[in-house]
């Protein structure tokens, strides 16, 4: 009878162990594996994000119902005029809830994204590997884009499918087909500010708390003053507030601009412009300073 | 064939100061050490080397030049850093798949991979715990887990062994001992401890000042003492009338003890005229052999007398 073999002394770690001779996913594609590490990362905790999710999903369930229920209801302004139908004003009333669902995340992740990498030491992690910069920017911002049209985009959308399902007949169905792509601009407008801006102030700092706290001074603090001061003087300063510069497009973008409240005297376009200005220079920044601690990632200082 | 590194008037400014000065140097072996103090320049090789950092003169990794082909070079190389780089709330087997996927590893194979690695680096089942909560010694595995988890052909390991208890750094230098042939990949190790140096590496590299004052087999580093060669004589009794007749005859001696004596014999002399001096005074010699130098004394002689000797490729 032959004796069974026996490994040697040593080898069972290395046991099967080959030099990977297989393809590898090309440069310009690393970003989508730091894209899905962003989303599943982010997904892992109720706090992080399915909280969030959950008050979006809640508007979405809550303004559908309010739509289904009451939908023949007359909706009245703070003055009393009649202002629209209850099916009509659903949608664009709960834009709002939408955007304190996409603060929220952007408090417990954006604003954390590249501070704590920064903190942790992960830029080492990344960059000693062929990530590059824009890699790693990309990859993250799509990942935000990609959460944030969950809570921003998907939502809206839903009711305003919904709007048209309880469309009377073909000619209302089509009256009411604007209502899509507008859900769609809202959305990407309140998924881009969510997904750029807190990222921009979460690179500016190498600490987690103080990042989200100036996010949140910005988004609140700052913004809260210069909507009274815009509302004083009734000058565009009041733009500069995210919150209300999106309230404004979307009551003009529905045509509810009877329901402005505080946002009543911005004009629209000014508050899109401030938007998107609010986007670009965030990509701008978070695309300078990874850049620039790229240099002084790997190996620390000599 | 392609040298593992290959550096020509490689220099780095940041400023007006210089961090690297002029490095040639031809590096081949499985385990080199590089060596230097602080400030000596080692960790801006080592990011010049992984193409981070635009330099000036040349720096081939593998055979390409790392200004233009850093991308290739971070995937045919592994690092380790000294510092810590992980990513919070992650296990070790995600973090390691996630690196290998960075590297171009498809999902599945890095997730085995993921586990192999942390295998050989003896994490077994503490791989799925956040490596928040880890120990230095447990991180410092899983930072070599995440450098092999691609199949580097070379590592880097920046300080592998800073901060491990005794055993720990015993296992941890086991480990990297093991890599070459195991894994038929060659180790940069840029390290403070020289024993570390003594026990694992093949060949050296030694920084100062930006420069380079030593490249070569850690033999040529012991013996590379001028045109001297030291031995070790030991004598049935006083070794200092030995020493005081091989001083005449042109040697260097010192007495290491009574009966012992370290002797730099000049250049056309050999151990024959050791005995024949002996035999000349009665003295009787009970034993001959060549003294070796430590590491750590030829790391000091190195960038000790640096000016007078300068490393050549």
């Amino acid at each position: 009878m032959t004796p069974p073999p026996v490994a040697p002394v040593g080898t069972i770690h290395d046991l099967g162990y080959k030099r990977y001779a297989g393809s590898r996913r090309s440069a310009g594609k690393r970003w989508l594996v730091v894209m899905r590490n962003q989303i599943s990362s982010s997904w892992k905790t109720w706090w992080r994000f399915k909280s969030a999710l959950a008050l979006a999903v809640l508007t979405t369930f809550i303004a559908g119902g309010v739509m289904f229920i009451l939908s023949d209801q007359v909706v009245r302004n703070f003055a009393g005029a009649a202002a629209s139908t209850m099916a009509d004003a659903a949608l664009p009333k709960s834009i709002q809830w939408y955007t304190r669902a996409g603060f929220l995340v952007s408090l417990t992740i954006g604003a954390r994204l590249v501070a704590g990498d920064l903190q942790s030491g992960a830029f080492t992690f990344y960059f000693a590997r062929s990530v590059r910069p824009r890699d790693y920017v990309i990859g993250k911002l799509m990942g935000m884009v990609v959460l944030m049209s969950m809570i921003s985009m998907a939502g809206p959308l839903v009711l305003a499918l919904s709007r048209l399902g309880l469309a009377q007949d073909f000619d209302q169905f089509l009256a009411i087909l604007p209502l899509v792509p507008k859900a769609i601009t809202m959305g990407l407008l309140g998924t881009l500010v969510f997904a750029t801006v807190p990222v921009a102030f979460s690179s500016l700092i190498s600490n987690v708390r103080y990042a989200m706290a100036l996010w949140a001074a910005y988004y609140l603090v700052f913004g809260w003053i210069v909507s009274l001061l815009g509302r004083k003087t009734r000058s565009w300063i009041g733009v500069l507030d995210l919150s209300t510069s999106l309230d404004a497009i979307a009551l003009d973008l529905f045509d509810l601009r009877l329901f402005r409240g505080r946002a009543g005297h911005l004009d629209a376009t000014e508050a899109l412009i401030s938007v998107l200005v609010h986007v670009g220079v965030a990509i701008l920044i978070v695309g300078y300073q990874v850049r620039r601690a790229h240099g002084a990632g790997v190996g620390g200082s000599s | 064939m392609t040298a593992l590194i290959a550096l020509s008037n490689l220099t780095k400014r940041y400023g007006n100061i210089v961090a690297i000065d002029r490095l040639d140097a031809k590096v081949d072996g499985k385990i080199i050490g590089l060596l230097g103090p602080n400030g000596a320049g080692k960790s801006t090789l080592l990011k010049s080397l992984l193409g981070i950092i635009p330099y000036e003169g040349g720096a081939q990794v593998l055979g390409l030049e790392a200004r233009t082909h850093g991308a290739e070079i971070r995937d045919r190389v592994g690092y380790m850093p000294e510092q810590e780089a992980f990513l919070s709330g992650m296990s070790a087997v995600e973090m390691c798949t996630y690196a290998a996927e960075l590297s171009g590893l498809p999902h599945t194979e890095a997730k085995q991979r993921a586990h192999a690695a942390l295998y050989y680096a003896g994490l077994e089942e503490k791989r799925y715990q956040p490596i928040d909560g880890y120990s230095t010694g447990m991180k410092q595995r899983v930072k070599l887990a995440q450098a092999l988890v691609h199949d580097p052909e070379i590592l880097f390991l920046d300080e592998p062994t800073n901060g491990l208890d005794p055993r720990s750094r015993d296992e941890m230098l086991a480990l990297i001992e093991e890599l070459p042939q195991r894994r038929g990949c060659a180790i940069v190790l840029s390290t403070h401890l020289l024993p570390d140096v003594e026990r694992v590496c093949d060949h050296a590299m030694i920084m100062h000042h930006g420069k380079l004052r030593f490249s070569g087999s850690i033999d040529e580093l012991r013996g590379e003492r001028g045109r001297d060669t030291e031995i070790l004589v030991e004598v049935k009794a006083d070794a200092a009338a030995l020493a005081a007749i091989l001083v005449e005859a042109g040697a260097t001696c010192h007495l290491v003890s009574p009966v012992s004596v370290a002797v730099s014999l000049p250049a056309t002399a050999t151990n024959e005229l050791v005995f024949r001096r002996a035999r000349e005074a009665g003295l009787q010699i009970r034993g001959i052999g060549e003294r070796r130098e430590s590491v750590e004394a030829a790391f000091l002689r190195v960038i000790g007398d640096a000016p007078a000797k300068e490393a050549t490729p």
